[in-house]
């Protein structure tokens, strides 16, 4: 009676050892992601193009030129374009940002009159226009000697991650989304096949039962989906140094709930499905996008319009993103994280009800 | 090798068409979905950090301290929290109630009045490194705007104030910002979205349903038929060509009316670039169908391209702050290259003339993908 179970695993593993290539993306892929994320996802701006149009030509003008290039973010090039043509800079894409010192320059300096700079920012990327802006205004805040005039002393505490490292942050996200891709799109995809191929009537009229079918189906790819999160964790902490501070007691627990969540949720897919092709794009639409866009892993929440923010109230991996980062990172212990748990629990009750019902309607 | 009819060839591209349409999955899959992907991307990828919770624990309680607190109000960038269970505000960083701390010292009023240079201290949760470092910059400069804002009041000051020595600075900047003046997020992201969604369509769709036929089995009946593979190709990929075009005018003119994206170059030569991108990825797409079997395979190969494509385009993170190495690979990824045209020509107008490198990089790219896939494709099937 209960071999039944191990039999179909054996089945649903050897269906996914005869795959080896879809084996190693599903190892390597995580892998990749976590180098470029790691090293690539970098916002701060260096080496901003900046053209110089400089009319004053004087030594306090070369002393402003030279203060932009020891600040090591600038490269500075002196056009030959005339100072009318300018935007074709831009267009050439040659340099983002073009600083314009006017002939008076020197002599306002003398007098100590105030003296205007122009500044033209290509500001096709806000981000790094604002933050080109904000280095500029930092160069010439100096030239000014603006510091040591400064009335207020301000000293900056950055905790848990005081270098900023983009890994602290992308580890345990990559995590969350390793789990939901395996679990709920693997799963509703190998389900979907086999009703497409067919072979699920076949089964169906064996004496098996449905819940072992859906049992001995899922279990393969819970362990598939746990082995790929722990490497994965491994490779953080010991390539990028991400730390692991809370209990792991706590944190195996809530993996599992949240792998029974997204399993539920891939159960849910495919019993809606009819083909592959459609279970596929629906796990993408409501699994993996949602875990990618709307559950805080790379754009903050707090960020979205209000409605979006609503919408995040249920994708399962906003709650366990601030499970496992508090975990890993803050330390944070089962009490601190009493709230998410309980909302993934309730999902995954709703969701298992919901495709258990229409599994069983299936059978008849 | 023989001429491809065309009659055939027509009649497999009304085949094709006759099942999107019957599928009424593909049909939602195809025109709903990127409307809906349009939406969700569009509102979301963007590198604004607002709605920072900050927490302001004033030890001072003075007027100096208290106009401090209320520069901090005034802006969207910040949403103050209170400490409604008395926690140390520490614990509120851990408690996920707070992700900033500015801690007003006792005695901050009377010692700027007077001069004595006091200290703020502003802790962050460093786990988003990026809003992070983010609120950090906007904090003093929201602090900055207050010390300015007290000099111009500095009536009220103690005559011996140093408040009052600060000399307004000498070099000043003006700055123009080009071709996005409101610093508006979605006019940069939205032409990258668009590219995502093409390259989704045209790639994992025409892939999948040549590994479709292969699975079911039809492929092997269209194989014997006299139809060549040719026709048959191209009677597949055409469909999924024109689609995928007409996705991007519909994208593009949705994105218009919902994100007020402001389309500055020509739409045809955006067409025409994009025509010539296609070639690449319904190529990679037939490549991906001769050596996978099921349409799981190929839709995981499709998204294994498709996430480092993305990854490396430089659509999250600008190619320009990547570490060498990577910036080398960007170079051979066609969706970098297409990406430059598309903001280039959306968000500056930018002519072909500026543009005919990536353009010509594009249709070396598709010229060679298109035909080694159609070759394997000869000698697979």
């Amino acid at each position: 009676m209960n071999n039944r179970i191990p039999a179909i695993m054996l089945k649903e593993v050897n269906h996914i050892f005869r795959d080896p290539r879809t084996l190693l993306i599903v190892f390597i892929m995580p892998i990749l992601q976590l180098i470029i994320f790691g090293y690539a996802m970098n916002m701060e701006v260096k080496a901003v193009k900046l053209a110089v149009y400089d009319f004053s030509n004087s030594t306090g003008s070369k002393e402003l030129i030279r203060d932009f290039s020891a600040s090591g973010t600038f490269e500075i090039s002196y056009p030959e374009t005339p100072v009318s043509q300018v935007e074709q800079l831009f267009y050439s894409r040659k340099c983002s940002t073009v600083l314009i010192i006017p002939q008076s320059f020197e002599q306002d300096k003398i007098h100590l009159r105030k003296t205007q700079v122009q500044l033209l920012i290509d500001a096709s990327d806000p981000n790094a226009a604002t933050l080109i802006k904000a280095y500029c205004s930092g160069v010439i805040g100096r030239y000014n000697k603006l510091e040591n005039i400064s009335p207020i002393d301000i000293r900056t505490n950055i905790m848990y991650n005081p270098d900023l490292k983009s890994a602290y942050f992308f580890v345990p996200g990559l995590v969350a989304m390793i789990l939901v891709m395996i679990s709920a799109l693997l799963t509703s995809i190998a389900i979907t096949r086999e009703k497409e191929l067919g072979t699920m009537e076949q089964i169906l009229v064996s004496p098996i039962q449905g819940y072992e079918i859906v049992i001995g189906k899922v279990l393969p790819y819970i362990l598939l989906a746990l082995m790929d999160a722990l490497f994965i964790l491994a490779i953080g902490m010991t390539l990028f140094g991400v730390p692991f501070r809370g209990s792991f007691a706590v944190f195996s627990a809530c993996t599992l709930l949240y792998v029974l969540t997204a399993l539920s949720l891939g159960l849910l897919i495919s019993t809606i499905a009819k083909s592959q092709q459609a279970a596929m794009m629906m796990a993408i639409m409501i699994t993996m996008l949602p875990t990618m866009m709307l559950s805080g892993f790379i754009f903050p929440i707090a960020s979205m319009p209000k409605l979006l923010q609503l919408v995040t109230y249920i994708v399962p991996a906003k709650y366990y993103l601030q499970i496992i980062r508090g975990i890993m990172l803050k330390g944070n212990n089962f009490q601190q994280l009493l709230q998410p748990m309980l909302a993934l629990c309730i999902m995954t009750l709703t969701m298992l009800t919901l495709a258990v019902k229409r599994f069983s309607l299936r059978l008849k | 090798m023989r001429l491809i009819n065309p009659k055939v060839m027509f009649t497999f591209i009304k085949k094709e068409f006759r099942q999107i349409s019957r599928t009424r999955e593909m049909m939602f899959l195809i025109f709903v979905a990127p409307l809906f992907q349009l939406l969700v991307l569009g509102f979301t990828v963007t590198n604004e950090v607002k709605h920072v919770k900050l927490y302001i624990e004033d030890r001072d309680n003075s007027h100096l301290s208290h106009q401090l607190y209320r520069s901090f109000t005034s802006t969207d960038r910040f949403d103050l929290v209170s400490n409604t269970r008395e926690q140390k505000p520490k614990e509120l960083i851990s408690d996920w109630k707070a992700q900033v701390i500015l801690t007003i010292p006792r005695g901050f009023g009377k010692d700027l009045s007077l001069g004595r240079k006091p200290a703020l201290q502003i802790s962050a949760d460093g786990i988003d490194g990026n809003t992070a470092a983010v609120a950090l910059n906007y904090a003093q400069g929201v602090i900055a705007t207050f010390i300015s804002a007290e000099l111009n009041v500095s009536g009220k000051l103690p005559a011996n104030s140093p408040l009052l020595t600060l000399q307004p600075p000498q070099v000043e900047t003006l700055d123009r910002m080009w071709f996005n003046e409101d610093l508006n997020s979605a006019q940069y992201m939205i032409p990258g979205i668009i590219v995502i969604l093409v390259t989704i369509i045209s790639m994992m769709i025409s892939a999948m349903s040549l590994v479709k036929e292969k699975e079911i089995g039809t492929l092997e009946q269209l194989l014997v038929t006299p139809a060549g593979k040719g026709e048959l190709l191209l009677g597949k990929l055409i469909p999924y060509w024109l689609i995928s075009l007409f996705e991007i005018v519909v994208v593009t003119i949705a994105a218009h009316f919902i994100f007020h994206i402001h389309f500055a170059g020509n739409a045809l030569a955006l067409g025409l670039m994009a025509a010539i991108y296609l070639l690449t990825t319904m190529g990679l797409g037939i490549l991906v169908s001769t050596f996978t079997n099921t349409q799981q395979q190929a839709m995981f190969f499709t998204w294994f391209m498709m996430v480092y494509m993305l990854l490396l385009s430089g659509l999250f993170v600008p190619i320009q702050n990547m570490p060498i190495a990577i910036k080398r690979l960007t170079l051979i990824n066609p969706m970098s290259y297409f990406l430059t045209i598309t903001r280039e020509i959306i968000i500056k107008g930018s002519g072909l003339k500026y543009l005919w490198k990536e353009g010509l990089v594009l249709f070396v790219y598709g010229i060679a993908v298109f035909t080694a896939s159609l070759i394997k494709f000869r000698k697979t099937s």
